[in-house]
């Protein structure tokens, strides 16, 4: 263990989950495949704020293809968007997908109920194909069933933060993937 | 419905997601005269997905009954699809969807989930 890991333990983190190394290890498997999957055609890579961020510039900088990338922001769920509807795009995309080959690339797949969501919205514009890359797989509570062509690391029923996946809006910033101590939760 | 119950039908209207509340209940176990002694009635239903949701409140200590039901639904209906989404992966969930409150109330109230248990069993 590093004194940077010893840092972040005191400060409300119980366990090291996946380490930086492993995650860049993982990350860059991931786009040599991409690559070759994607081998002679171009790549659209659209993912969705905040959580996606790290993962989406390390896995963009692992893929050799030739690549756009966008970003979209939803709403989540809480009492005030409840009283308005249903999930509102608070960024939509700002290139066309339509006839290009879609990378979705998320940050976890859990219930999959976003990602069932954010899917529909970008098959109804008719790409010439969809798949997800998911950087984490939590499968146990899985409610909708989504293919993941691509999966960086299967993650065990616990609440996970770092690297871009957030508590509260805190601990985004982990270079690591951890778990969270009990009573910060 | 139970208030996580509420707030679980609505993240999935939330997400444009069909639901069911509880349409179907399941016999599991009966007396020598046939009737139906343990029955198990599933939370919700996602016609989409074929698959029934059960969700629980309850401490994992109290949570025997359930767990039973569990096991004889996959005894006796094995193509039954059936999600057990227990107590602290309901927190996670309502974690995740920004309700910190929820989640923070689903962790007190032993003594509700008690009474709740008891209701369980005398609903059978």
């Amino acid at each position: 263990m590093s004194h940077e890991d010893e840092g972040w333990l005191e400060d409300g983190i119980r366990e090291v989950l996946i380490r930086p190394e492993e995650i860049a290890a993982r990350v860059q498997e991931l786009g040599r495949q991409i690559s070759l999957d994607y081998a002679g055609r171009e790549l659209v890579m659209i993912g969705v704020l905040k959580g996606v961020l790290f993962f989406m510039a390390d896995l963009l900088r692992c893929v050799t293809v030739p690549v756009e990338v966008d970003f979209l922001a939803v709403s989540s769920y809480s009492h005030k968007n409840d009283r308005q509807g249903g999930v509102r795009l608070l960024k939509d995309l700002e290139i066309s997908i339509e006839g290009r080959h879609v990378l979705f690339v998320e940050d976890m797949v859990d219930t999959g109920l976003t990602l069932n969501y954010l899917l529909r919205n970008l098959q109804a514009r008719q790409p010439a194909s969809l798949e997800v890359c998911a950087f984490l797989n939590k499968s146990k509570n899985r409610l909708m069933e989504i293919p993941l062509k691509y999966r960086g690391f299967d993650v065990p029923d616990r609440f996970v933060v770092g690297y871009g996946l957030d508590y509260r809006e805190q601990y985004r910033n982990l270079p690591f993937i951890g778990l969270l101590k009990g009573d910060r939760l | 419905m139970h208030p996580a119950e509420v707030v679980f039908a609505r993240i999935l209207d939330f997400y444009g997601i069909a639901w069911q509340y509880e349409p179907r209940t399941f016999p599991l176990e009966w007396d020598e005269q046939k009737r139906v002694t343990l029955a198990f009635t599933p939370d919700f239903y996602l016609p989409d997905q074929d698959l029934y949701i059960e969700l629980t409140t309850l401490r994992p200590r109290l949570s025997t009954l359930k767990n039973r039901k569990m096991r004889r639904m996959a005894e006796l209906y094995p193509d039954v699809h059936i999600k057990l989404l227990k107590r602290r992966e309901m927190r996670d969930l309502m974690i995740k969807f920004g309700l910190y409150d929820e989640a923070e109330k689903l962790l007190g109230t032993e003594a509700q989930m008690m009474e709740e248990e008891v209701e369980d069993v005398a609903r059978g």
